[in-house]
Formats: C-alpha cells, structure tokens, sequence
C-alpha cells in the first residue's frame, strides 16, 4: 500500500515538473496572449525561421500544427475544436471546403504582395479569381527514374513506362485521380476526362502496364527510390524533389504528352478568430524574400516570380521543376468530377489494381 | 524451470534478432553524419543536438511523457476500482457482461475511438488540446488496466478476506491492507502498460489533438511524410533508451516487491 502512494506521488511530482519545463520553453518561444495566429500545414512544410521572423516583426504568438492529408485537414477544421486561422489545402480539397461552406474570403487590399504571384497561378478553375486562395507552392505529377537502371530511356512520353525492360520496376503512387489519369494522358485525353469511352481505353491501356508495376504504395516510394531499390516510379515532383536531394544519381521528367498541375494553397477557414493576423501572415509569405527563403527550405517550386529572382538561378531555371511556358500549356490542374466520376475513377483504378499479380 | 533445448535457444534468439533489429537499425543511424540512412559516414552527436535545440520538438516530447504519465495514473485508479468491482458482481451473467463490454473497447479499432472522441468533445464543447487528449488516453488504457488486475484478484484465496472478518477489520482495512497489497503486481503491470499505448498511440490522438498541443506520435507521422530526417531516428532512439530505463526500474521495484514479501512469510 505503502509502495502504491509513493508511487502515485512520484508521477504527479514528476509530471508537475515536466509541466513547468514545458511551459518555461514554450514561453521562450514568445509571450502567448489573445494575439495568436493558428496555422495548420503539412509537415516538413515551411521554413521555422519564417514564423520566427513574423512572430518578431508582428508580435503575434504562432501556434504551429501539422497534418498529413487533406482528409484529415478538412475533417479537424469541420469539427472546429481548434481555431485554425490558416490552411493549406490542395486545389481539389479548395473546391470541397467552398462547397461545404468552410472557408472566409480574402479581403485582396490586405495583401498587396499578391503581386509578385505569377498570374498563370491566379484565377484557376478550383478558385475562381481567387476569392479564397493563393498559391503556397505548386509541382506537376511525373517520373522520378535511375537512369544508370533503365537503360537509355529518358521519359520524355509516358509511353517508356510501357518499355519490356521495366518488367517488374515501376513503382505507382496510390491515387486515383494521379494513375488514372497518367493513363488518359498517355492517349492523349484530358486528365479530367468524362467521356466514358476515354475512361475505358485508359484503364485497358493501364491494364497491358500491370507486368511492368512492382508496387503501388504511398510515401514509402522515397525512401525506395534513394535506396535504389526501385528504378522507376510515378510521383509529384515535390517528393521526387526531396529523393534527388538525398540520391544524386536519380532524376526526373514530365513527359511531353500532359501531365497533372497541383497546387497547395493558403486559406482562411471560417473557424478563424484572428483574420487579420491570417491576413497578415498570407500577406508576409508573399512577400519575395519570405518566398525565396521558404522555397529554399521546403524544395518545392515556388509560383512567387519576385522570389525567383532572388533565388539559385540553377533551381529556377530548371525545367523539372519550373518547366517551360510550352510545357506548361499540356500541363491540367485536376477538376472536381463530382462524386459520380470520383467514383467512377476509383472504380477503374480498383480494376486496373487487381489486374496486377 | 527446465533448461531449453539447443533449438529452442535459437529460435529465440531469432525472435529477438526480429524483434529488436529494426529498432538498432534506426538507433545506429541516428548517429551518422551523413544525413541519410544509406551509408554510414561518421559517428556524429549532431542530430541529438538537433532534438535539443528545437524547443517546439522538446516540448511536444515532454507533453507526450506528461500525458502518459497522467493519463496512466488516472486510469490505473479508475481500472483498479472497476476491476474490484466486476469482481464483486455475484451474477455470472452479469459478470461476464461487464467484462465483454471492456474487451470489446480493446479490440475496437482506434480510428473510430479517435473520430467518435472528436464527435463527442466537440459536441460537448471540450476545447481540443491537452485536455481531450488526456481524457481519450484514460479512456482506451482503463479497459486495458482492468485485465491486468483482473486475473490477479480471481487469484486472491477468497478466505483471505473471511479471515480478516474473523479478526474484526473493517471494510477500509480489507481494501487497504489485504486486497490492495495483494493485486500490487497486477496494478503496476496495468499502469505499465497503459503507459505504452499512451505513449505509442498515435490514430486516438491524431483526432484530439488541437490547439497546439501535440505528441510525438502525431509530430512524426506528419514529419515523415517529407521522408524520415535523421532527427526523428535521434528523438526515437531517446525514447527507446527511456523505454529501457523505465523497463529496468520496473524490474527492480518488483523484484524488491517479491524479496520483500518472501522475507515476511
């Protein structure tokens, strides 16, 4: 019994101990007070020093929390809970929160800097004139390839994924929209395809590529890929970005034929109890220096055009990342197919994932 | 005990090489300076550095030991008197009900505990943050801690109790001085355990978390989906180095337990 008490007094001691630590550090991070701005981003996703520099330069304590798919975003700020005062949903999710009414337009006055956003980025079908959105960063869909494992082959057409000697190499990532459509790009259609016949001369093409796939899995492709335990697989150019990083050797193409255009964009949700702090914040992010820096950290391509002249002139001009205005005109920001088609796609991808043994 | 064959030996041994590879693995690495897991450079302390000098992981470390802590507490008490009083139901049936409804929040998956935490606490208006979080953890550790203590007091000689009658102890005596002493080892067991699902838990917490407030668990997840940086390798191999200590100061306060109670018979 004895031993029971002690015990019990022994954790609370500790925990109390270990509450003090946590908020003695927490406060040196920043006095907390009814100035604060929630954001809520993917992980590994931004510069640290950036929301250091703003908390100093605005004095708005930053509440910083992550998340790993868009999913999972939406649901938390549908729930409420948490007052998220920013976002950084993909387009597609954009046009799903609009539709379920979860998002606060952006007052454009209060952030000037909007500016220096290249405005092949603005006005896109997912957010007409941007009345919720800009842009954080954007990347095309392609693939990431060891050319000292496949021979000559470069990728410049999707066709080379269908070559024999990648019996058994190719690795997918596991989406729908991103498989199905590579398949329709390959024949030229729009990866916003809803013309059932195009659906279903994709899939069968799809289909005759099942004895070249070795897999088809998520984030696990990267480390993969840098272990050159796989030579070729088909992925977004910011994870591609993050393999060459680590594994030189790799390398990476958006075939000529078309390819997916995506964004990830900053938003207001309506849970916000500090709007002009996310004002403040989207306006300090696009600024050309917090851009530039921001677009170093994270790798990902950054559609600020003032920040890209202050950036690498090596990272900005290459055309893997930042491709040419002719390549940029086969590339197709995903549409909202509506539920019918979303299920119609993931029906056909279903079908093409059980072809493969 | 009788001695183990050659092949039992290893196979065991196997077992264990399973077991805990992976996790050597990842401690090993964590000491590269090469910045990757590919190959092996140099020896390095860097990526330790690293862990303590970010406050923001530091303290999302401590908050991670915090909850598990508390939350182990809590629902080592609350596990206990339920366990004591499952045991005191008469009616078989009863009994046997009670004891299915634990078991099937144990196997529920903790997805739908998470998202039906999240309905509840929003609904309810509990602001998502520390609170919620703990208040989830003490809810999928008490079933948990309750069939630790369980088989310890089906154990117990029921005479035990008739004997302390015998000898005029009240019921608070019975409690603190027979019953309790008695399933000690069940009562740690449970809150040992409940402080590892607290600590690994990662699909309940995902949906409680909010506010700024965040455990390991989900800081990973989302860290790893830009590929595991050598941090995450530096702040597991910590973790697992506390596990050790954790498990070596359990061995000891139940071997003193059992010496102790060996010298009074």
């Amino acid at each position: 019994m004895k031993q029971l008490i002690q015990a019990t007094i022994a954790i609370l001691v500790v925990s109390a101990l270990l509450m003090y630590a946590a908020d003695a550090m927490s406060a040196g991070g920043g006095k907390s007070g009814k100035d604060t701005l929630t954001i809520f981003n993917w992980g590994e996703y931004i510069d640290p020093d950036l929301l250091k520099q703003f908390e100093k330069e605005t004095g708005i304590h930053v509440i910083y929390e992550t998340f790993d798919s868009n999913e999972a975003m939406m649901t938390k700020i549908q729930q409420g809970g948490t007052a998220y005062d920013i976002a950084v949903p993909s387009e597609y999710m954009i046009e799903k929160m609009k539709e379920e009414d979860l998002l606060i337009p952006l007052d454009k006055t209060k952030i000037p800097n909007i500016k220096n956003i290249d405005p092949y980025f603005l006005d896109l079908p997912f957010d007409d004139n941007n009345k919720y959105s800009v842009p954080y960063f954007w990347g095309t869909v392609g693939i990431v390839y060891n050319p000292s494992l496949v021979g000559d082959l470069d990728f410049s057409s999707w066709e080379d994924l269908w070559d024999s000697s990648l019996k058994r190499k190719v690795f997918l990532v596991d989406g729908a929209r991103e498989v199905i459509g590579m398949g329709l790009n390959s024949l030229g259609y729009s990866l916003n395809s809803l013309e059932d016949s195009e659906l279903r001369q994709a899939t069968d093409k799809l289909i005759t590529l099942a004895p070249n796939v070795k897999a088809i899995i998520g984030d696990e492709i990267t480390p993969l890929m840098i272990n050159n335990e796989a030579a070729v697989a088909l992925t977004w150019s910011g994870q591609a970005a993050d393999m060459m990083y680590e594994n030189e050797e790799l390398d990476f193409a958006v075939p000529e034929e078309g390819s997916n255009l995506w964004f990830d964009n900053m938003v207001i949700p309506k849970t916000s109890k500090n709007i002009d702090g996310a004002h403040a914040f989207i306006n300090f992010m696009l600024d050309a220096d917090s851009s530039a820096a921001n677009a170093d950290y994270v790798g990902y391509s950054t559609p600020n055009t003032a920040a890209m002249d202050l950036m690498d002139e090596e990272v900005v001009t290459d055309e893997r990342y930042y491709p040419s205005e002719e390549q940029r005109d086969t590339l197709e920001v995903y549409k909202n197919l509506g539920p019918d088609y979303l299920g119609k796609y993931n029906e056909l991808f279903l079908e093409f994932k059980m072809s493969i043994r | 005990m009788t001695k183990l064959s050659t092949s039992a030996k290893v196979y065991l041994a196997m077992v264990f090489i399973v077991l805990y590879a992976p996790i050597f693995y990842l401690v090993f690495y964590s000491f590269n300076s090469g910045g990757s897991m590919n190959s092996f450079e140099s020896f390095t302390l860097e990526h330790y550095k690293a862990v303590f000098e970010d406050s923001r992981l530091l303290v999302i470390l401590i908050n991670t030991v915090i909850v598990a802590l508390l939350s182990a507490l809590i629902s080592t008490i609350i596990g206990t008197l339920g366990a004591i009083g499952i045991v005191t139901v008469k009616d078989a049936k009863m009994r046997n009900t009670l004891l299915s409804l634990n078991n099937v929040l144990i196997v529920s998956p903790d997805v739908i505990i998470g998202a039906s935490f999240l309905i509840l606490f929003t609904m309810v208006g509990i602001k998502l943050g520390f609170a919620s979080v703990l208040l989830a953890h003490v809810a999928f550790s008490v079933p948990i801690v309750v069939l630790m203590v369980l088989p310890k007091l089906l154990e117990m000689n029921k005479s035990l109790i008739d004997a302390a009658l015998d000898l005029g102890a009240t019921k608070k005596d019975i409690m603190m001085r027979v019953i309790l002493p008695y399933i000690q080892p069940g009562i740690f067991a449970g809150f040992f355990l409940a402080l590892t699902y607290s600590l690994d838990d990662f699909a309940v917490t995902f949906f409680v978390t909010g506010n700024g407030f965040s455990t390991l668990s989900v800081e990973i997840y989302s860290m790893a989906r830009a590929g595991i940086s050598l941090t995450v390798n530096a702040i597991s191999g910590l973790v697992f180095f506390v596990t050790v200590f954790v498990v070596i100061g359990y061995y000891f306060i139940t071997s003193r337990a059992s010496k102790r109670t060996e010298g009074q018979q």
